[in-house]
């Protein structure tokens, strides 16, 4: 998962730019033959759904339409109009919240797994008794199908689940007994598992990341008066930075584009999650083909494709110095 | 000594904090495993006990008649398995010729690998599905509803993902052992194929099960792109214990474990290669 930036091999002096690439092209021939089957699937199912996906956004998609799709009325930019400005269009109906709640849950739990990941990375590289068996268990949740969190989850925050039992019964944090699935608590109850279920993945990473560090820097800073914190805030994080710097990519891309969780934590995204509960990606799925609006659903993908394309683009100049270093 | 036995009762905090949290972070799967050892009626009373005089092993007997679940246990096996294999191998080769050459395209290559992980889902899944349509209609080959369509659109997904997995996993090998293998008189190929894949059974193991369990999670397009019970997988199937007037509790969470556990075993037998390959290229960036 390593975002390596190889350097180029040093092209000697040549006679005509065309003749050097013909002769790199000649010279790679088996790295070409290697990469031949990824590239027609690739061709396949990336790029000609992409170019499809591109065109539909600019047509006018229903169930009248859809028989011949490629043939649907051409309307230009009407989809993004109206799903920028017009209230009455489907796709668009409760995507405000979708919107929202989007961005609330992936931060949260970008931040919740990067915290909870390498606190958890820190305390797991001590040496301490039972620790292969703690490591083993901790990497349990990473395995659980992301469909049976939602299902899980979605039992145990019941009212009368063992949540709730333990907050009021055990712990009497609240009078009554609160509603997990319902009003404004559900961003909860889905950001929760999802950071459960993610922290697990990022502790393996810190981990090693961690067990590159040498040993002895730590003893010249302990030596020189350094307490564990400023060990910690001036080595630790930035030698981790790179390895943050990639997961922490990966990590928004996962959580805004996230389904699963939302989908059967709430009859399987056929239902409305509620206001709280409805990502993006339950939203367009459940109005699109509710309203059989592909070209409204394609025009929303494409600007949601073009605003993490800039989240990526912030990412890059935050990280640039680290990623080039490498 | 008062330092020592300072030092000694804060590792100990440390590490009591460290089991909590495990407990903590274990309990949820303890307790799916729990409750699914309880009668429907005594989980929709909400347990609170956690003493379980009568284990109602029946649940796992019942869950396989009730929405003949067999059925879709076979198919995520063979969806996720052929998955692996093709997707796998694609990323075997492809990553290893990224991480070795520098030809004409590989840069542009990478990048589109990388960006293929931007683009939501949904984008495909409307064209797909619309394709998987015009393919049966124009040359009566179904495609919805198939083990290949499925197949298909999931080798696709997880390639790209899987050939960074692999390329990092490969950078990390030494270059020298293919070059004193071509001295020695082999081809490039059969430097790869028998110097270096050996050597990277690790991080093929890794990028299998990766695969695998993305497979296995997979719902979005297999929801979409399935609509007979005899190619649809978990996910889509698991939803039947979920009726519209009552849920079966039991039965859910009796599925739940069935498919969890498997996938559990399967990753602690294999975990050393797992991390080992995973954290390959991860902690160098």
């Amino acid at each position: 998962m390593g975002l390596h930036t190889e350097k180029n091999l040093p092209v000697k002096a040549a006679p005509s730019k065309s003749a050097v690439w013909r002769k790199r092209v000649r010279d790679n021939k088996f790295a070409y033959m290697l990469m031949v089957p990824t590239i027609i699937f690739m061709l396949l199912v990336h790029l000609l759904p992409m170019i499809q996906g591109f065109w539909m956004s600019f047509l006018k998609l229903n169930q009248f339409t859809l028989g011949k799709y490629l043939k649907a009325p051409f309307v230009g930019m009407d989809n993004y109009i109206g799903l920028l400005f017009n209230s009455d269009n489907p796709v668009r109906q409760g995507l405000n919240f979708a919107i929202r709640n989007t961005v609330i849950y992936s931060v949260i739990v970008t931040i919740g797994v990067m915290i909870m990941g390498l606190m958890m990375a820190l305390l797991m590289n001590r040496d301490f008794p039972g620790r292969s068996i703690a490591r083993t268990a901790m990497l349990l949740p990473w395995v659980v199908p992301s469909y049976v969190v939602g299902v899980l989850w979605g039992f145990m925050w019941q009212q009368n689940g063992i949540i709730n039992y333990f907050l009021v019964d055990v712990l009497h944090l609240f009078d009554e007994k609160p509603f997990w699935l319902l009003g404004p608590n559900t961003i909860w109850a889905i950001i929760i598992p999802t950071i459960w279920r993610g922290w697990p993945f990022l502790m393996v990473i810190f981990l090693a990341g961690l067990q590159t560090i040498p040993e002895d820097i730590y003893e010249a800073a302990t030596i020189d008066g350094a307490g564990k914190l400023r060990q910690f805030w001036n080595m630790t994080l930035p030698m981790l930075k790179p390895v943050i710097a990639v997961q922490l990519l990966f990590q928004i891309i996962n959580n805004v584009y996230s389904y699963n969780i939302v989908s059967t934590m709430f009859g399987n995204g056929a239902g409305y999650p509620g206001e709280w509960g409805d990502l993006l990606m339950t939203a367009l799925t459940r109005q699109s083909f509710g309203y059989w609006s592909f070209g409204s659903g394609s025009a929303a993908s494409i600007m949601l494709m073009f605003a993490m394309l800039m989240v990526v683009g912030v990412w890059y100049r935050a990280f640039r110095s680290e990623l080039n270093a490498q | 000594m008062s330092t020592h036995r300072k030092r000694s009762v804060s590792s100990f905090m440390l590490t009591s904090l460290t089991w909590v949290i495990v407990i903590l972070t274990i309990f949820p799967i303890l307790w799916m495993i729990f409750t699914s050892l309880h009668s429907n009626d005594q989980i929709l009373n909400g347990i609170t006990t956690f003493s379980l005089p009568k284990p109602q092993w029946v649940n796992y007997i019942n869950m396989w008649d009730t929405v003949n679940f067999a059925v879709y246990f076979r198919n995520s096996l063979l969806i996720c398995g052929a998955t692996t294999l093709l997707a796998g191998s694609f990323a075997v080769l492809a990553g290893y010729a990224l991480a070795r050459f520098d030809f004409p395209g590989s840069k542009l290559f990478s990048m589109s690998i990388i960006s293929t992980q931007l683009i939501p889902g949904i984008m495909f899944l409307f064209p797909i599905y619309l394709m998987f349509l015009w393919i049966k209609n124009t040359f009566g080959l179904p495609m919805i509803n198939t083990y290949w369509g499925m197949i298909l659109v999931y080798t696709a997904f997880y390639t790209p993902i899987s050939i960074w997995i692999m390329r990092s996993f490969f950078v990390s090998i030494p270059r020298d052992l293919e070059e004193s293998a071509t001295i020695d008189g082999c081809s490039k190929f059969q430097a790869f194929y028998k110097i270096i894949l050996p050597l990277s059974l690790p991080g093929i193991i890794a990028t299998g099960i990766f695969i695998f369990l993305t497979a296995w999670d997979e719902l979005l397009f297999a929801w979409v792109l399935t609509t007979s019970s005899d190619v649809q997988t978990i996910p889509v199937g698991i939803r039947l214990f979920v009726g519209q007037y009552n849920t079966r509790y039991d039965l859910l969470m009796a599925a739940s474990t069935v498919v969890t556990v498997p996938v559990m075993v399967i990753f602690f037998m294999t975990q050393k290669y797992f991390i080992s390959g995973m954290t390959a290229g991860a902690v160098k960036g």
